[in-house]
């Protein structure tokens, strides 16, 4: 009896860390949430394309947020709270679509999404682009360590992976590519993630 | 243009620059104020450094810079001249000093960046003012092969300059990791502290340069909007902040004061309890709205 109740506490505690750990919460966060995540994507892209801008949280309530604004001569930072009027006047000034935006806002809200914005890169030249997203998830917060981040990359294109779904390198494919210093593992063709200290 | 953007509420210290002069406060801040020192060369124009590179033309493959691609390294050195504001230093990468430096260079002394860089290229040595650089192999092989780092990817001459002086000057940031692997420039390889900052600084810009602060305790000043708006006036600032300022971030329950990050204070205006700072980094001017208090 002793020894089965030590097996069971064994076994409940090696649960615990391989549940916890960022690899198993990185292989399955993304499906489990795939609807919304691709959702706000899209939203962000379609909205990106009407005016360039990144929005991040900064509190860790997810109630401070904020908004990053280019234009061709200088670029606008500005502190909102979620809700408030100034934040939509703000907008609708810098000719975004408002509404979506504070759509896209309330999206990343509910799934903890720190951080959504372009990332330009060049493949031969030819300039492409990526949306990268930050989560703050639950499952990767840890006591007595620091804050981790999933990360998501959705590319245009399809990009090629080595055998072990590591993103590589399009012109040299032996090469692993490293996106802020970070390997990306596969999620599919276009879509990938990695765990950081690092929001954006 | 893309940002990124690297402040955090008020940990800064400060440079001043001015004509050449550098003032650098760290918030660590760091201001700049450039007097011409007597006996110092004039600094060139940028319309005589579009008359260099319209001489030259055009620049062979290289036989010491083997990831470099000629035409981009010569289309990257002209915009580099012509749109100064442009100069970028890659995403996610440790560059954020060396392109502030190379920002106000291209103010300073276009005419002398060019020539040294089209030497760099062509000999793989150059000397800039009193500096002399000789990159090592490891940077001479990676240079031009830098991507995923935004429009970095397509300016080879930035790279190239980048990571030599990177390869160049030396902190104890540096100590650990002192020769260069592929990806090092987005760790302490490539890091820059707030002496070696100012050591960059004296050696690469003309005019004088002050600073105030450190890399761990932030500058004591009472009125710090009234210093860097008279600093501003008497050179070009540079702050060395942590990345928080601009960048607010209380996702988390511990966080490091450290400065992280160079930016060059391009304006300072205040109304009321709202402090409005223009400034450049990554390629861009941004505007941010502080507190006095920042």
């Amino acid at each position: 009896m002793n020894k089965f109740s030590h097996t069971i506490l064994f076994l409940l505690i090696a649960g615990f860390f391989v549940s916890c750990s960022p690899k198993n919460i990185s292989s399955r966060y993304y499906f489990q949430n795939e609807k919304d995540l691709d959702q706000i994507e899209k939203s962000f892209r379609n909205s990106y394309r009407v005016h360039p801008f990144s929005i991040g949280f900064t509190s860790s309530d997810f109630r401070k947020v904020s908004v990053t604004i280019m234009t061709d001569t200088l670029n606008y930072i500005y502190d909102f709270t979620v809700g408030e009027e100034r934040l939509a006047d703000s907008l609708t000034r810098y000719r975004l679509p408002a509404k979506d935006i504070l759509s896209l806002i309330g999206n990343m809200q509910a799934i903890r999404c720190t951080w959504i914005s372009n990332y330009d890169f060049y493949d031969d030249e030819k300039k492409r682009s990526l949306t990268f997203m930050s989560i703050k998830s639950v499952a990767l917060k840890r006591p007595f360590k620091k804050a981790k981040y999933y990360v998501l990359t959705y590319f245009q294109q399809p990009q090629y992976f080595d055998s072990e779904g590591r993103l590589l390198d399009r012109k040299k494919l032996r090469r692993l590519r490293k996106i802020n210093g970070e390997i990306f593992m596969r999620i599919n063709d276009k879509v990938c993630y990695t765990v950081s200290e690092r929001f954006r | 243009m893309k940002t990124k953007f690297c402040i955090a509420p008020l940990l800064r210290n400060v440079v001043a620059l001015k004509t050449g002069i550098v003032l650098l406060l760290a918030f660590f801040s760091i201001a700049v104020k450039g007097l011409p020192a007597a006996g110092k060369k004039h600094t060139s124009t940028q319309e005589e450094a579009i008359a260099y590179l319209s001489k030259i033309n055009r620049l062979d493959s290289s036989t010491i810079w083997t990831g470099i691609n000629p035409t981009r390294f010569f289309k990257n050195l002209r915009k580099n001249i012509e749109h100064p504001i442009t100069v970028y230093p890659g995403e996610g990468t440790y560059f954020c000093a060396y392109s502030a430096l190379t920002y106000l260079m291209l103010q300073d002394d276009p005419l002398g960046y060019a020539r040294f860089v089209v030497e760099l290229y062509r000999n793989g040595e150059a000397m800039y003012r009193e500096t002399y650089f000789k990159p090592s192999l490891e940077v001479k092989k990676e240079a031009g092969l830098l991507n995923y780092k935004g429009v970095m990817d397509i300016n080879p001459a930035d790279q190239m300059w980048y990571l030599t002086m990177a390869d160049h000057f030396k902190g104890y940031l540096n100590t650990f990791n002192r020769i260069y692997d592929p990806g090092d420039e987005n760790n302490f390889w490539a890091s820059v502290n707030y002496a070696k900052f100012n050591r960059m600084a004296k050696r690469l810009l003309f005019g004088s340069v002050t600073s105030k602060g450190s890399d761990l305790i932030r500058p004591k000043i009472k009125d710090l909007y009234g210093y860097l708006y008279n600093k501003l006036h008497d050179g070009n600032v540079v702050l060395y902040i942590n990345n928080r300022i601009v960048h607010k971030k209380n996702h988390v329950s511990i966080k490091l004061a450290v400065p992280t990050h160079f930016i060059v204070v391009e304006k300072i205006t205040r109304i009321d309890d709202l402090v409005t700072l223009v400034y450049w980094d990554n390629g861009a001017k941004t505007l941010i709205q502080l507190s006095p208090a920042f």
